[in-house]
């Protein structure tokens, strides 16, 4: 997989750059042009809430007292020029070129050199917490307008003020005291020492806070007087008590220790270190055991996180103590073997520690858990730290320097494999030849080396030497290590033709790391050279080339291939084990669901990105003087939105559910811009309060994609589909709820499904509310016509009367199909009444002979009324037609097919000008008015709320099977309305586009005209009527009296108007599609389909552009709200520049 | 391991990947089939483990090429490297966790869609001595230690007032092998029991003709020698000779 394939990729990224570089490659913006406060955190390793405020070239000048090498000639001391930094709670110096002030171009922030080149502490320099400084004093100089001398609390001890030894301690000391000229000109510094001011100020608070990290610190011991030693040491990890690894002797941990002594003693201890040469050179030679924990921790900075909240692990362990979680059984498996050769994990005290480290990370970042190797990785470091300090390490672990590693894919770990194999092929292009010749995976033997660390491949005690390092100069030393393991075995790996032989180079390699690397040697000095002094050498000097930034760039180039890799992986588990249900959708239908669910979930979460982006950007612009305080956060979250990258959410909320349903269904997407319609929904129990709440944004929470409908038949959809009730959608339910609906394909199967969505309290009963909302669950699911297989119904006898009666004209019998269908709804609910069960066996025979004579009279008129019912100038109807036409004569289709357009056009056209007049509010009137004449049939009777009734299944079945429509409805419409496979984002990604640039238009014209009366008069569309019909029944029977009265009055007067109506708005349609050409007459069904998708298209387009619509109209909506972190005139020009964006 | 019958028998190396949730003793599987030995506390696989062991049949020699792959379900979309042109599977379940057949159920289906064509996979229950079974089928008479063994590390500790912590019956695992035609045994690593078994059968089973295409020196050798190898002995006793023959 990864050899040839590599080779496959490689040139097909080569093909795709040289089309366009950053094609394909799915980044986000932080990736390619980090932000300046990101490169200036990693350079110094200090926590996201850091941002560099002021910048200022500098001169450090440490006095001679301080000075351990170098120019001690001079008695000036030792000076660097380099560059001062201030951010919120730190002040930085470092010689390696940088600049991060927002002026300063990012080409220029990353041209780093040094050790780390940016990626962590290089140079020399330091970084003091402000809350480490005791006192800064502005100097008189000739040199410089600006000198300031730090004085640092440095060795100051923490009762320092309580006793006189403490002054005695104080007068042996030396006081750290720094010299720092500024060079800028005087507005510079001046406006950086008021920025200091500021900081020192703010800083004072934490002084405290930073004496109590310090305590656990094994330099303030080490630096202690003698006499005062008797204090216990702080805790420097297991090895206190069950030694460190390897003969300290051998390591000459003495000597290291006594030249740190020394240069602590003269360069400042933990938060208040400064780096010089010596610094770096100490830490390549390996770090003395007591002292390797704080180090680790200074240089990777976690200390300065621990620092930010030094309780953040005991709170951590408190707050969640005895609580479970998958992660902890995960720990607790492999807790007896982690390191299980070093003696204090074999001891309980170990064991405990490990337990406590890892379950306490596990809780602050559950999205990684836990992940086997952590548990190496982290016994290995409490061999010389404590476990607050491995807590915090941990976490600069985690979250910068192997970003990814231990995440629930592992991309990290996979991308670095891809990475270190692309430099093998570069630096060593022999072996690499040989390597994919051979087959010879190289990340089968690299991958355990970068994922633990090298902890267990190597002898730990080497291990910890290239720990050392990697904690100061970054994750680039995995890598140089590891090609100089490479290079120093080339002609040994050269000869090995297989995995096996490979590996077994490299095992014996690494069991005589301790040997001579030159044993034959005449030179003795030669001879001392052991094997990893000379793979240190070989990995620092002759790979000096591979430095943070070429990392970076390789990690870019193969980032989408690795995460494209993982999601293909991905999805074809989460498919094939998503449970005996699936096997009723074929495999496409199930690849489909399955982008389908995570596209809609990612989009979710990019918008809300997006949003909330976009409130920041408009709290900065209100306030940009504080602005810079607090900006930029986002970018240092975890990376969400690819499966790849880890499951940052894998649940559908109800919102979500309406959206995956609307791109699937025509019925599912809204046809009028009504948020506010929401409320037009009462909901007793709750369960959907909170989604409504959450998607009353400012901005469109749609983004591009048609702003879904909202029915109650979703509601029960979702709540049918969320067996687990908990108010989410897992990919298995979704696929569950589809196979239950698509893959059964019969008709019982999916009466009895309807029935069950319906029988709330399952007692196989649905009661009057329940028929009367099926029905309007039947006339929502068909209001854009009928889709399946119809072609039964040519031979409806009904069907040719009516068209008998509509005459030769063929256009209108797509009205009429939805005459039809709404007829035999209205029968339906006829029926349903006539054949319910009565609750009370009394009533029955009352209501029987009551309702036999008002069908008879009500079945003769019930014609004429809904002719003209359903046809008034809505789209909608159109699509219907289609379907229709396709098969009952081939040669319709040409007049009909591009109709969408100009309707939808016609539309847009008469909207602006009278928006609330025109369409869907009379079509939803008509609309009422036919149901309300369905109901009126039964209302004599039915209605009446003082005989409860109730309809059983088999009734229910009996009712539907009765009418041919109905039957064919539940058989393969209903079923079939549902496109799974059809429009993928990914098949016709225009669409998005055009929808954002039409909606946009949309919004910019229509933004100020629109009254507040249209958007509401809009929202109140056919459902909405019927919704309120509906949610009273005792108001239902009144309402639907009134109206059928009315009806019947409209009848006499105004049934042949109405009709005239029907007839213009067709005659429109098909003038239109005449002179645009069309379609071919012989087209066959596929091409309808294929048009059917534009109708789609249109309609997305429609939503859109009524999106857009909305958009304003919430705007003066609810001004109160939209203002409320900002003046009002803002309010409507930013929000069209997030459509625009969306 | 030498071959000790005059004439050397043709040897072919076979590539085989240990796949199965997370301590069920993939690990401790291989080391007793490769070393004959057991350890309690078996540091978890990062990644994957190579090893080699070879098996003597009465034909031919087979030398294992064993990856030892970690069970942690995020490192499950790391295994296509390791089955990657696999001849062979052995897919581990524990007998006393019934979500690990699940899993164990998943990867076959991942190595019958993905792996290379004609795989042999051997289902493998792990843990036998923890049930009660394995008073009467181990051979060795440490099987009553109700200490956890292998990968278990603690987790398993339910069985221990019964005497019997089976959770996975023989006759479920053994119908589901039958429907998707794998081998199947029940073993132990602690004891040993059934252990070289499983890598004989498997030996067996591999068709001669993927013997051919084998890397390797000894892929040459491997010549065919009739209709021999084709016989897959599923459930017969194949107790001392296995152990003779393998060189354990």
């Amino acid at each position: 997989m990864f050899n040839i394939s590599n080779l496959v990729q490689k040139a097909q990224s080569a093909a795709q750059q040289l089309i366009d570089p950053m094609q394909g490659l799915n980044l986000t913006n932080s990736d390619r042009n980090p932000a300046k406060s990101t490169l200036f955190q990693h350079q110094f390793r200090l926590p996201s809430s850091q941002t560099p405020l002021y910048e200022i070239p500098a001169e450090l000048t440490i006095p001679p007292s301080n000075v351990t090498q170098g120019d001690k000639g001079g008695d000036r001391g030792w000076h660097y020029a380099g560059k001062l930094h201030l951010s919120e709670a730190y002040m930085c110096f470092s010689t390696t070129p940088s600049s991060f002030v927002s002026t300063a171009s990012t080409s220029t922030s990353s041209a780093f050199t040094g050790q780390t080149h940016g990626g962590g502490p290089s140079g020399n320099g330091f970084t003091f917490p402000l809350c480490a400084i005791r006192r800064v004093e502005r100097l008189n100089s000739q040199s410089f307008q600006f000198a300031l001398a730090i004085t640092t609390w440095n060795g100051i001890p923490q009762d320092a003020t309580k006793d006189k030894d403490a002054q005695k301690d104080k007068s042996q000391m030396r006081e750290q005291r720094i010299t720092i000229q500024l060079a800028g000109t005087r507005h510079a510094c001046e406006r950086f020492c008021d920025g200091l001011k500021k900081g020192l100020r703010g800083g004072v608070g934490n002084v405290g806070k930073l004496k109590k990290v310090v305590a656990e610190c094994y330099s303030e011991y080490l630096l202690r007087p003698e006499d005062k030693k008797s204090v216990n040491p702080p805790d420097a990890g297991l090895g206190m008590m069950f030694k460190y690894p390897g003969d300290p002797k051998k390591l000459r941990d003495r000597a290291k220790m006594r030249l740190w002594a020394e240069y602590l003693r003269d360069n400042g201890r933990n938060a208040t270190i400064i780096r010089q040469p010596t610094f770096h050179k100490l830490i390549r030679v390996g770090l003395p055991n007591r002292l390797r924990g704080e180090m680790w921790e200074l240089t990777s900075g976690s200390m300065y996180l621990r620092l930010e909240n030094p309780t953040l692990y005991t709170d951590t362990l408190a707050k969640f103590s005895g609580k479970e979680s998958l992660a902890i059984d995960e720990i607790e498996k492999d807790l007896n073997r982690s390191l299980p050769e070093y003696p204090g994990f074999q001891s309980e005290e170990g064991i405990g520690r490990l337990r406590r480290v890892l379950t306490a990370y596990s809780w602050v970042n559950p999205e990684v858990g836990y992940c086997q190797a952590m548990n190496i990785v982290v016994a290995a470091l409490l061999i010389y730290i404590s476990e607050s300090q491995a807590f915090f390490l941990l976490s600069a672990l985690c979250d910068r320097l192997v970003p990814g590693y231990y995440s629930t894919t592992m991309y990290g770990t996979l991308l670095d494999q891809k990475v270190f194999e692309s430099l093998v092929e570069k630096t060593m292009p022999v072996l690499w030849e040989h390597l994919v010749k051979a087959d010879v995976q190289l990340s089968v033997v690299s991958l355990p080396w970068f994922l633990s660390l090298y902890i267990n491949s190597m002898p730990l005690v080497f291990a910890f030497r290239v720990l050392d390092v990697f904690f100061v100069e970054g994750p680039k030393v995995l890598f140089q290590v590891g090609l100089a393991i490479l290079r120093i075995n080339g002609e040994e790996l050269l000869d090995a033709t297989d995995d096996g032989a490979f590996i077994s180079v490299l095992k014996g390699y690494f069991s005589r790391l301790d040997e001579s690397a030159h044993p034959k040697s005449e030179n003795p000095k030669l001879r001392a050279i052991n094997r990893f002094q000379e793979l240190m050498v070989v990995a620092f000097k002759e790979f000096s080339g591979i430095t943070h930034s070429t990392i970076t760039d390789l990690r870019l180039k193969n980032k989408d291939a690795v995460l494209n890799n993982i999601e293909n992986f991905a999805k074809r588990t989460a498919i094939r084990n998503l449970g005996p249900d699936s096997k009723l959708l074929s495999p496409e239908e199930l690849g489909a669901v399955y982008d389908r669910f995570y596209t809609i979930l990612y989009e979710r979460q990019q918008r809300d990105q997006n949003i909330q982006e976009e409130k920041l950007r408009r709290a900065k612009t209100a306030r940009p003087s504080a602005a810079s305080a607090f900006s930029d956060h986002q970018d240092h979250g975890v990376e969400k939105g690819r499966v790849g990258l880890g499951p940052s959410t894998s649940l559908m909320d109800y919102d979500a559910f309406r959206e995956f349903l609307a791109a699937m269904s025509k019925w599912a997407i809204a046809d009028s811009p009504a948020s506010p319609r929401r409320d037009q929904f009462p909901d007793k129990d709750q369960y959907f309060s909170g989604f409504r709440k959450s998607s009353n944004n400012l901005l469109s929470p749609w983004g591009s994609r048609p702003e879904p409908a909202e029915h109650e038949f979703m509601q029960r959809l979702f709540r049918r589909w969320d067996v687990d009730s908990t108010s989410t959608l897992t990919l298995q339910n979704v696929v569950t709820g589809l196979a239950q609906i698509k893959g059964r394909r019969d008709i019982m199967g999916t009466i009895t499904y309807f029935f069950e969505l319906y029988d709330d309290d399952g007692d196989g009963k649905v009661d009057r509310e329940g028929i009367l909302r099926i029905s309007e669950a039947l006339l929502f699911l068909s209001r854009r016509g009928l889709e399946g297989s119809l072609s039964a119904s040519s031979s409806n006898p009904s069907l040719s009367t009516l068209t008998d009666v509509n005459g030769p004209m063929s256009p209108s019998i797509g009205g009429t199909m939805n005459e039809r269908f709404l007829g035999s709804v209205s029968a339906f609910i006829r029926r349903c009444f006539e054949y319910a069960d009565p609750d009370h066996p009394s009533n029955h025979v009352e209501d029987a002979t009551k309702a036999a004579p008002s069908k008879t009279t009500e079945s003769d008129e019930s014609q004429t009324p809904d002719d003209s019912a359903f046809a008034i100038g809505d789209d909608e109807d159109e699509e219907d037609e289609e379907d229709l036409l396709a098969f009952d004569g081939p040669k319709e289709t040409p007049e009909e097919s591009p109709k969408e357009s100009p309707s939808a056009a016609k539309k847009k056209a008469a909207l602006p000008s009278n928006p609330p007049a025109l369409g869907k509010p009379d079509a939803g009137n008509e609309m009422s008015r036919s149901v309300s004449k369905a109901h009126s049939e039964k209302a004599n009777v039915a209605l009446d709320p003082s005989n409860p009734l109730h309809m059983t299944l088999p009734t229910f079945r009996m009712v539907v099977l009765a009418d041919e429509l109905l039957e064919q409805f539940f058989e393969s419409s209903f079923p079939t309305s549902l496109h799974v496979t059809e429009g993928l984002p990914s098949a016709n990604p225009s669409t998005p586009s055009l929808t954002t640039f039409s909606s946009f238009g949309r919004s910019a014209a229509n933004s100020l005209p629109i009254p507040q009366a249209a958007a509401s008069g809009a929202t109140r569309g056919l459902r909405g009527v019927l919704d309120n019909i509906v949610t009273d029944a005792s108001r239902v029977a009144a309402e639907v009296r009134r109206r059928m009265e009315e009806a019947q009055r409209e009848l006499e007067q105004n049934a042949v108007p109405g009709q005239r109506d029907e007839e213009e708005d067709e005659d429109d349609d098909i003038r239109v599609p005449k002179s645009a050409g069309g379609y071919g007459g012989d087209a066959e069904r596929r091409s309808v389909r294929s048009s059917d998708l534009d109708l789609l298209d249109g309609a997305d387009a429609e939503a859109g552009a009524s999106k857009g619509q909305e958009g304003s109209s919430q705007s003066i909506l609810k001004p109160t709200e939209a203002t409320s972190s900002q003046s009002g005139a803002a309010n409507t020009p930013t929000q069209r520049i997030v459509e625009f964006e969306g | 391991m030498a071959d000790s019958a005059g004439a050397p028998r043709p040897s072919s190396s076979v590539k085989l990947v240990l796949l199965g949730e997370a301590a069920v003793g993939k690990s401790s599987l291989v080391l007793r089939f490769v070393n004959n030995d057991f350890q309690e506390n078996k540091e978890p696989t990062i990644g994957a483990a190579f090893l080699t062991q070879k098996c003597n049949l009465p034909t031919r020699t087979i030398k294992f090429e064993i990856w030892d792959t970690a069970g942690q379900e995020r490192f499950a979309s790391l295994a296509p490297m390791y089955y990657r042109n696999a001849q062979a599977a052995l897919v581990v379940y524990d007998l006393t966790k019934p979500t690990s057949l699940i899993k164990a159920k998943h990867w076959v289906a991942e190595l019958q869609r993905q792996a290379s064509p004609g795989i042999v996979i051997a289902l493998v229950g792990n843990k036998l001595d923890l049930t009660n079974a394995s008073a009467a089928a181990a051979a060795g008479g440490n099987s009553e230690d109700e200490d956890e063994e292998g990968e278990s590390g603690g987790v398993s500790g339910g069985g221990d007032e019964s005497g019997d912590a089976r959770k996975v019956s023989t006759d479920e695992a053994k119908t589901y092998a039958e429907e998707e035609s794998l081998l199947f045994f029940e073993t132990s690593a602690k004891t040993g029991h059934n252990v070289s078994e499983v890598f004989t059968a498997i030996a067996n089973a591999i068709p001669e003709t993927s013997l051919k295409s084998t890397r390797g020196p000894g892929a040459s050798n491997a010549v065919s020698r009739g209709g021999d190898e084709q016989r897959v002995n599923l459930t017969g006793p194949r107790g001392d000779a296995a152990k003779d023959s393998c060189a354990c």
